[in-house]
């Protein structure tokens, strides 16, 4: 197993490798083994969610959704979107004359989210997409606002991912990004660590059977770019207005950027 | 923690849940469908927005004078101002006394104000649902008992107040009262002078 602390060195040194947790794996096969991940939690996803964050993550996601500024008629991509908690949303707000399309690479994970929100009642405006994000399938400047919660880590290029989010995104559109990150406390950093590596795989492995799968949520969290250097990546590939919101002390970040 | 988002997500809750549990919210609530009210009482940090769909979606203005801030109908009012509300007459009043300030479209604040004042829920009938029927009737038909009892309480505690407290209290005493105390020291007076001669008596037998 090869360690590393800097993601962004690793996928420079060797453009045909890139990390999956602190392994170090061929691009082509992140894809798949990310899939495999998503594939085994997918049924449990939304309840080993509310169990790690202790629900919170609701709250981070509703505080995304305030910063989105979205509005009635608004066209909204929930890029990884996966259980569709902020599809529901903002499918409620944007109303009939708006649009939000729930994209996800994994087909797993969108049809639990697709059956969600056709028992929440959550129809008529939503499309489902199985979409790459690395190569959105979409035309130029076609999205008010696209957000990304929980899923950039996962994505094996992220730079290529962001460029391809400011391509859709239309011009006055803004990109809103909700990733784990790196607490600014060292205490909670030491805390969190403990907690992400000991306590979380357990917690899979009692609820969903699969402690693989949590012990590499764990370890892509460390592998994330942490907070200054994910809005220079942001700000690399266009977006302006770049700015960042540490949550619960920095164990996540909403990365906001504007296209102009 | 997010401490907006976990009010919002608690307000949100509430009332949503208290709309589901009255059968005719629904079409009141469909005539805002699509519309939205922000709400920014001066005391709270932060304004709140209500959006309208088959639910109510609350959510917190976290930036304004972003386009989230341009909302169908603003309200901006102080917690007191809150309840005078209820009273629609009294709006212009209100705003020329500029205790609340209503920009945008009435008829959005005016809707939801109805919705909320209209909510009629059949209690009862809900606790059934978790209890049964004989424990609900008897539930509320005790507690519509005691209710009335305490109505009736207070009703008489605030007339006997009210009594008390207007009618005129008696500062001197009345005329019996006055010939009844004249009468017991004319008896008292008689008693000291019998003792006083039996005393003498007494004093004059012990020298003798």
């Amino acid at each position: 197993m090869i360690v590393s602390n800097n993601p962004q060195a690793t996928e420079q040194n060797n453009q045909e490798q890139t990390h999956f947790g602190f392994k170090t794996v061929d691009k082509t096969q992140k894809v798949n083994m990310v899939k495999d991940v998503f594939q085994s939690v997918a049924a449990k996803y939304d309840i080993m969610n509310d169990l790690m964050s202790m629900g919170i993550h609701r709250l981070w996601k509703r505080y995304t959704i305030d910063c989105s500024g979205v509005r009635a008629g608004h066209k909204v991509l929930d890029l990884a979107g996966g259980t569709g908690d902020l599809t529901a949303k903002f499918s409620r707000i944007v109303g009939e004359s708006g649009q939000v399309v729930l994209a996800d690479i994994n087909d797993a994970m969108l049809k639990v989210g697709r059956d969600k929100l056709r028992d929440l009642g959550v129809v008529g405006n939503v499309d489902y997409v199985q979409a790459n994000a690395e190569e959105l399938p979409f035309p130029d400047n076609t999205f008010d606002i696209i957000t990304i919660a929980f899923g950039l880590r996962n994505v094996t290029d992220k730079d290529k991912a962001l460029a391809s989010m400011y391509r859709v995104l239309k011009p006055g559109g803004r990109l809103l990004v909700l990733e784990f990150s790196k607490p600014t406390n060292e205490l909670l950093n030491k805390a969190y660590d403990a907690y992400s590596f000991h306590l979380l795989p357990k917690i899979g492995q009692l609820v969903a059977n699969d402690a693989d799968s949590y012990q590499y949520l764990a370890e892509s969290i460390r592998m994330h770019p942490e907070q200054e250097v994910l809005k220079s990546m942001m700000e690399a590939v266009g977006f302006e207005q770049t700015t960042y919101q540490n949550l619960t002390g920095g164990i996540v970040a909403l990365h906001r950027g504007f296209k102009f | 923690m997010p401490f907006a988002q976990l009010v919002s997500s608690g307000l949100e809750r509430a009332l949503n849940k208290l709309l589901q549990l009255d059968p005719d919210s629904a079409a009141k609530l469909r005539k805002l469908k699509g519309r939205n009210l922000q709400v920014r009482v001066r005391e709270l940090p932060w304004p709140l927005i209500f959006h309208f769909s088959d639910e109510i979606s609350l959510g917190v203005v976290v930036s304004e004078g972003s386009e989230s801030a341009r909302p169908d109908c603003l309200i901006e009012l102080n917690l007191e101002t809150l309840p005078l509300l209820q009273d629609s007459s009294q709006l212009s009043a209100l705003i020329q006394q500029q205790k609340l300030i209503l920009i945008g479209d009435i008829y959005v604040a005016q809707s939801f104000s109805n919705l909320i004042k209209e909510l009629d829920i059949d209690w009862e009938e809900q606790l059934a649902k978790v209890t049964n029927d004989v424990f609900a009737h008897q539930t509320f038909h005790s507690a519509k008992s005691v209710m009335l009892q305490s109505q009736d309480f207070i009703q008489q505690s605030r007339e006997i107040w009210a009594e008390r407290l207007t009618k005129e209290g008696a500062v001197g005493i009345n005329q019996q009262t006055l010939d009844q105390f004249s009468e017991d020291v004319v008896k008292l007076r008689s008693a000291t002078d019998r003792l006083a001669a039996r005393l003498a008596i007494l004093e004059k037998a012990h020298k003798a």
